[in-house]
């Protein structure tokens, strides 16, 4: 448990030591973290390709923007929008896992992706909601508790809290019988079927736990870029969260947060080659698939791994 | 109690099963044998509900199972394993087992998730678990993938995961297939201490040797329909039977051959539909 207790603290006191640009980029890292976390109870807990968790992060984004912003000039405090824009998230994930989840495998992943698409052009469309490609601007900073968060360490600070949160709680998930449930629809659908287990309604709570992280995910997201457009939910968006996951490690919350570093930091590192930034970025990516096929880090050495090791020795 | 009642099931124009009525009985040992083709394996996929039937009833203890969802089947009390062993490769033994008995509630399933209830339910599983699989003597496989076992070893994991949530009824699916004499004589064993007061017993198998020895009851099954029932003894006696299935190899051969002559007037028919309707 210790490593995994220090890590955090490790990542604050990293963090006073930045100047702001590092430091945005590290409170990327952390929000893609916490994303990938989301989806990885999806991809890698229950095995279903979803390409299109970009639209639950747009819903808790959105659902910040119109309720604390000058758009209807509601002011709403932070952790209120945070609850209904995770809440709206969860509703959109069990209204769309309802028809989908009978699909499997490549099915379901179309079906995932045309999702994220259709919300996303909504937003582009739904001018006198959204003010469609203008997106929405001066956004309210997150105030908790009386604590008006607006440098980047501020986020910083509750950006850490989160991924701590949801790393435990994505844990705890894993090791309960429904991370068990959600393994055995991964390994032999129809097998688990045949033990007993109701396969639809356990793959919609994973869907719709996955779209809640999401959904807070967002919520961070515009109250930290006091600004949300359609463009910050492209497919695009979606896919490197996919990324996240399966370079990291499918089904293993430190791979994940690995790739999460990874894949936020390369793109940067790869800023100063310009014009051949995407084309080595890609390069990057078919390498390290190629040398690690099952993610950085394999799904057996988790947290449980890591603590059983600790115990041990 | 296991009942067919009056089952049929057609794929298109081919009756598997014709109106196949069978009483599985708490306490003994049900063999259903017969040539392949005979239907054996149909009647499990439907009492399991992976098919459905056509038309007729099966119950389980009264519980009508031909229209639940295959879940339901096996919360029902029934349970199976399978001719081509199913686990669950990428998980160790101790989780194939706790598959079977994970809580059937979701909202019981999300809250012990969210670390709301008491925990104490996995812990008993988990120890359910260890019982059955030292039962079975295979207690020190626990930690292990499934995926990575001997054949042998995962037949008697994938018997463990089937007895481990105590069902009602249960379908061994030609669970000697493939195990070598040693092996074959330790599932015996294991068969024969499966039986219960309240648990009824169908063993489907292509091994006389092992039915003749723990079967307390046999139907022989052939072209989709019932041909005899009785004690081992019975069939044994049964003129019909040997006949058609055991003693004389002619007349087996007969049985197969009618077997293969359908499955061929089917194949040659699917091959020249134009010709279907000319005399």
């Amino acid at each position: 448990m210790i490593p995994m207790a220090l890590m955090p603290i490790a990542v604050i006191v990293f963090g006073q030591f930045l100047p702001a640009y590092p430091l945005r980029i590290l409170d990327l890292v952390l929000l893609y973290a916490m994303l990938g976390l989301g989806l990885n109870i999806v991809v890698g807990y229950a095995g279903l390709l979803d390409l299109g968790y970009v639209a639950f992060y747009a819903i808790g984004a959105y659902t910040y923007a119109l309720l604390a912003s000058p758009q209807f000039d509601l002011h709403l405090p932070f952790l209120l929008v945070l609850l209904i824009g995770a809440g709206l998230a969860a509703l959109a994930g069990v209204l769309l896992g309802i028809p989908v989840l009978r699909l499997r495998g490549d099915y379901l992943a179309i079906v995932t992706l045309g999702f994220g698409e259709i919300i996303r052009v909504l937003m582009n469309n739904l001018d006198g909601l959204t003010n469609g490609p203008q997106g929405i601007a001066r956004i309210d900073e997150a105030v908790i508790f009386g604590w008006h968060l607006s440098t980047p360490l501020d986020y910083l600070y509750l950006l850490v809290v989160l991924v701590v949160l949801t790393f435990l709680f994505v844990w705890r998930l894993q090791e309960s019988s429904l991370g068990i449930a959600l393994a055995a629809v991964r390994e032999d659908q129809d097998a688990a079927r045949g033990c007993g287990i109701d396969t639809t309604g356990v793959k919609l709570v994973a869907f719709a736990t996955s779209a809640t992280i999401g959904g807070i995910g967002g919520v961070v997201f515009a109250s930290m870029q006091q600004f949300v457009s359609p463009e910050s939910f492209t497919f695009w968006e979606s896919l490197s969260i996919v990324l996240v996951v399966v370079v990291g490690g499918l089904g293993n919350p430190f791979g994940v947060i690995l790739g999460a570093a990874l894949l936020v930091v390369m793109p940067e590192l790869l800023r100063a080659y310009a014009d051949y930034r995407q084309l080595l970025y890609g390069i990057a990516l078919v390498l390290i698939i190629l040398a690690r096929p099952m993610g950085l880090i394999r799904r057996e050495y988790g947290p449980s791994w890591l603590v059983r090791r600790m115990t041990r020795a | 109690m296991l009942v067919f009642d009056h089952v049929t099931k057609r794929f298109g124009a081919n009756t598997a099963i014709d109106d196949v009525s069978l009483t599985i009985r708490p306490g003994v040992i049900t063999a259903v044998i017969g040539p392949n083709g005979a239907g054996k394996s149909t009647l499990v996929n439907m009492a399991a509900g992976s098919f459905r039937t056509t038309s007729g009833r099966i119950l389980l203890d009264d519980v009508a199972l031909q229209d639940l969802p295959k879940y339901k089947i096996a919360r029902a009390g029934l349970s199976r394993t399978y001719q081509n062993i199913r686990l669950f490769d990428g998980l160790t033994v101790l989780q194939n087992l706790e598959v079977a008995l994970v809580p059937r509630s979701l909202p019981r399933l999300i809250m012990q998730a969210f670390g709301l209830s008491p925990g104490s339910s996995e812990a008993e599983a988990r120890s359910d678990c260890e019982t059955v699989l030292q039962r079975l003597g295979i207690a020190h496989l626990g930690e292990r993938h499934a995926g990575s076992l001997a054949y042998g070893q995962q037949k008697l994991v994938e018997l463990a995961r089937a007895i481990v949530a105590r069902p009602r009824a249960i379908l061994l699916d030609e669970p000697a297939a493939g195990l070598n004499h040693g092996e074959t004589d330790e599932l015996k064993a294991h068969i024969q201490a499966l039986r219960s007061p309240d648990l009824a017993i169908v063993l489907i198998e292509h091994d006389m040797k092992l039915i003749m020895s723990v079967s307390d009851e046999i139907y022989v099954m052939a072209r989709g329909a019932v041909l005899a029932h009785g004690t081992p003894e019975a069939i044994r006696g049964n003129r019909q039977v040997q006949e058609a299935y055991l003693g004389q190899p002619g007349a087996m051969g007969t049985i197969e051959a009618a077997a293969r002559g359908r499955r061929n007037r089917i194949r040659v028919r699917a091959g020249e539909g134009l010709a279907w309707g000319q005399p």
